[in-house]
């Protein structure tokens, strides 16, 4: 089993405590919060797609600014307001987007989903016919009318 | 011989088929909205609707559904095409015909033609925007051309419904003109085999035998207007000797008589004062024998613009209004009488049928132009009887042609109808596109316009949306919470009484 020195094993603990504490302090840095008249919220580019943070922030601009950055894979939000509102109020915003941004989100991952369904689904409606095909599935007979039979 | 046409069957497979395919299901096109703190709704694409609990539409898209566990929702799920078992539903031809079902409104095209006959009226209600107090019949009058030409478009649409309304100002000061206008579509329509459906917006003060002997002859409906009691009509609708709600009382029994109660209808307009008497207004509407009501806030258009300190109230006071009203209607309802509210009922026949609904400020393509046309009385032609009102102050956006100079193409296919119809579906407008209610709700460019300067709108700040997505919000929470108000709404699609 090696031994590490003194020196070495203090150096190691310095680089832990250093690397914790900037990981912290990142993680601190993207805690939502409220400042002043404004709210600051952060969403990981990873799990969050852009056309839902947009398409969250839409709702807010009857009472905010919003600026969208992104910064070591995170989207940064920032909602100012234009007037004043009390701080227990902006708390109640504060909620309410990040309930919105996991919605939007949601949204999105249907709607993207989906696209291909639907553009199919409304090709039909509008085909008048010409896309329409025999429903799947085996044919049985299984009372007997062998109606294809019948010679009369 | 006769030849049997092949009849087929298909064979049930076995339970074991379908427990295979368990979470590897696939998402259909559908959306969802908060209800309250505990549930929320999900609506497919064709507007069919499932209420469930908080949470479950991020279950369902994060694939955390379990056919065993969850076997209820995962069933409604599939019948009700939110999730398949296929990439592309095996009934996907279903879905489409449901689609097409629900826009079919659209096959039609124009069957509602406005005549604003003239502008002239002895009323001046102060919330009112087209209305002159004049006998100068040859300035605020339709020409004799112009009712010729109006009809001559009318009866190229189409559609093999059509109808045919008399506005005004007050309609009935020139009745002769109307009388000219019915008798000379009546031949023309016979010829083109068009059924047409008279109709007069009146507020019945100069109403009388003569007239309604006409009516009667011809199947002519009347349509007048009703704001509540004595004190709150007659401070909306001022006219000299301040009678207004007298005579359109008398104007309801006389018509009655004559047309019976199913050819007169009534709406109100709702109004600053309206707002502080719901149950007021309701209990009107009762006691003067209507079993409807129509709920209608103040249109924000032309001169109603103007008079803001009366007419610009919150939506949010609006709201209140409507659902203090609309409980009072249930009252009777649950006491065992038939009255309905036709805006809530036009929004629960989105919600609980396949079919569309012909009213032109919640469809999608929106109904200007598709659904709706009107001709000026001085011959001007608008994509509906509010781009009218915005005109006459000076906002001629909404002007599709003149009848001296324009086609039915022209005006029906236009630049104009073109450009206008990018704004025309709200499927594709910021904010409506993810909203649940899309398929309910519809798109107002003529109202964005008005309200916030712009026709594609801006949803956060628009009236239409607030008071749209609050009422259906409403609507859907109500029903999912007691299942008697669900029974009274059913009966209002349908035309009866809940048992």
């Amino acid at each position: 089993m090696p031994k590490y020195s003194y020196p070495i094993m203090l150096l190691t603990l310095r680089m832990f405590l250093i690397t914790h504490t900037i990981h912290v302090i990142a993680k601190m840095e993207n805690q939502n919060h409220i400042e002043g008249n404004s709210i600051f919220a952060y969403a990981d580019e990873r799990l969050f797609s852009k056309e839902a943070i947009f398409k969250c922030l839409y709702w807010y601009g009857d009472h905010f600014h919003t600026t969208v950055n992104i910064n070591d894979g995170y989207y940064q939000l920032q909602l100012t307001t234009a007037q004043e509102i009390s701080r227990e109020e902006l708390k109640l915003f504060l909620q309410k987007l990040e309930r919105d941004l996991i919605d939007f989100n949601l949204r999105d991952m249907v709607s993207k989903e989906t696209q291909n369904v639907r553009d199919l689904l409304i090709a039909k409606a509008f085909s008048n016919g010409e896309l329409d095909e025999d429903p799947p599935g085996e044919i049985s007979d299984p009372v007997g009318f062998s109606v294809y039979e019948n010679k009369g | 011989m006769e030849t049997l046409s092949p009849r087929t069957n298909r064979k049930f497979k076995d339970i074991g088929y379908y427990a295979e395919q368990q979470s590897n299901y696939f998402l259909l096109p559908f959306r969802f909205h908060r209800l309250n703190d505990d549930k929320e709704v999900l609506v497919n694409e064709v507007g069919d609707h499932l209420v469930v609990p908080l949470g479950t539409a991020g279950r369902i898209i994060q694939r955390q559904l379990s056919i065993e566990e969850d076997a209820d929702l995962y069933g409604d799920l599939v019948a009700g095409f939110f999730i398949a078992e296929q990439e592309v539903p095996a009934l996907i031809d279903v879905l489409a015909t449901r689609y097409r079902t629900k826009k079919s409104f659209l096959d039609q095209f124009t069957s509602l033609h406005l005549f604003v006959i003239t502008l002239r009226c002895e009323h001046t209600c102060h919330y009112c925007q087209v209305s002159r107090v004049t006998t100068n019949k040859d300035e605020f009058d339709m020409r004799y051309e112009h009712i010729n030409k109006g009809i001559e478009l009318m009866l190229q649409s189409p559609s093999d419904y059509l109808t045919m309304e008399f506005q005004g100002g007050e309609a009935l000061l020139a009745f002769d003109k109307i009388v000219y206008a019915i008798e000379r579509t009546k031949p023309l329509a016979a010829k083109l085999e068009k059924q047409v459906t008279y109709v007069i917006c009146t507020n019945l003060a100069v109403l009388d035998e003569d007239i309604l002997a006409y009516c009667k002859t011809n199947n002519v409906l009347l349509s007048t207007s009703l704001d509540g009691p004595g004190f709150i009509h007659n401070q909306n609708r001022r006219r000299p000797g301040n009678n207004s709600y007298e005579l359109t009382i008398k104007g309801i029994e006389l018509a009655r008589k004559w047309l019976g109660t199913g050819n007169l209808s009534a709406l109100m307009t709702t109004t600053n004062l309206s707002l502080d008497h719901p149950t007021e207004i309701v209990d009107e509407y009762f006691q003067q024998g209507f079993r409807s009501i129509f709920l209608r806030p103040v249109s924000p258009y032309g001169f109603a613009l103007k008079n803001e300190k009366k007419n610009k109230y919150e939506i949010e006071r609006f709201i209140n209004f409507y659902k203090k009203a609309l409980h009072h209607i249930l009252d009777y309802n649950k006491r065992g009488e038939f009255f309905r509210e036709e805006y809530a009922t036009i929004i629960l026949k989105k919600i609980l049928t396949p079919f569309p609904v012909g009213y032109v400020d919640l469809n999608s393509p929106a109904g200007a132009i598709t659904n709706v046309i009107l001709f000026n009385y001085d011959g001007a032609v608008y994509a509906s009887d509010e781009s009218r009102m915005l005109a006459e102050s000076g906002d001629f956006t909404f002007r599709l042609g003149h009848l001296d100079t324009d086609t039915y193409g022209d005006i029906f296919y236009g630049e104009k109808a073109q450009a206008l119809s990018e704004v025309m579906v709200n499927e594709t407008l910021p904010g409506c596109s993810e909203c649940a209610f899309q398929s309910y709700c519809g798109a107002d460019p003529v109202h964005n316009h008005a309200t916030q300067g712009s026709v594609w709108g801006y949803r956060p700040t628009s009236t239409f949306c607030q008071k749209n997505m609050e009422l259906i919000r409403y609507l859907i929470e109500l029903m999912d919470g007691d299942p008697q108000t669900r029974q009274i709404f059913e009966g209002w699609i349908s035309q009866r009484r809940a048992s």
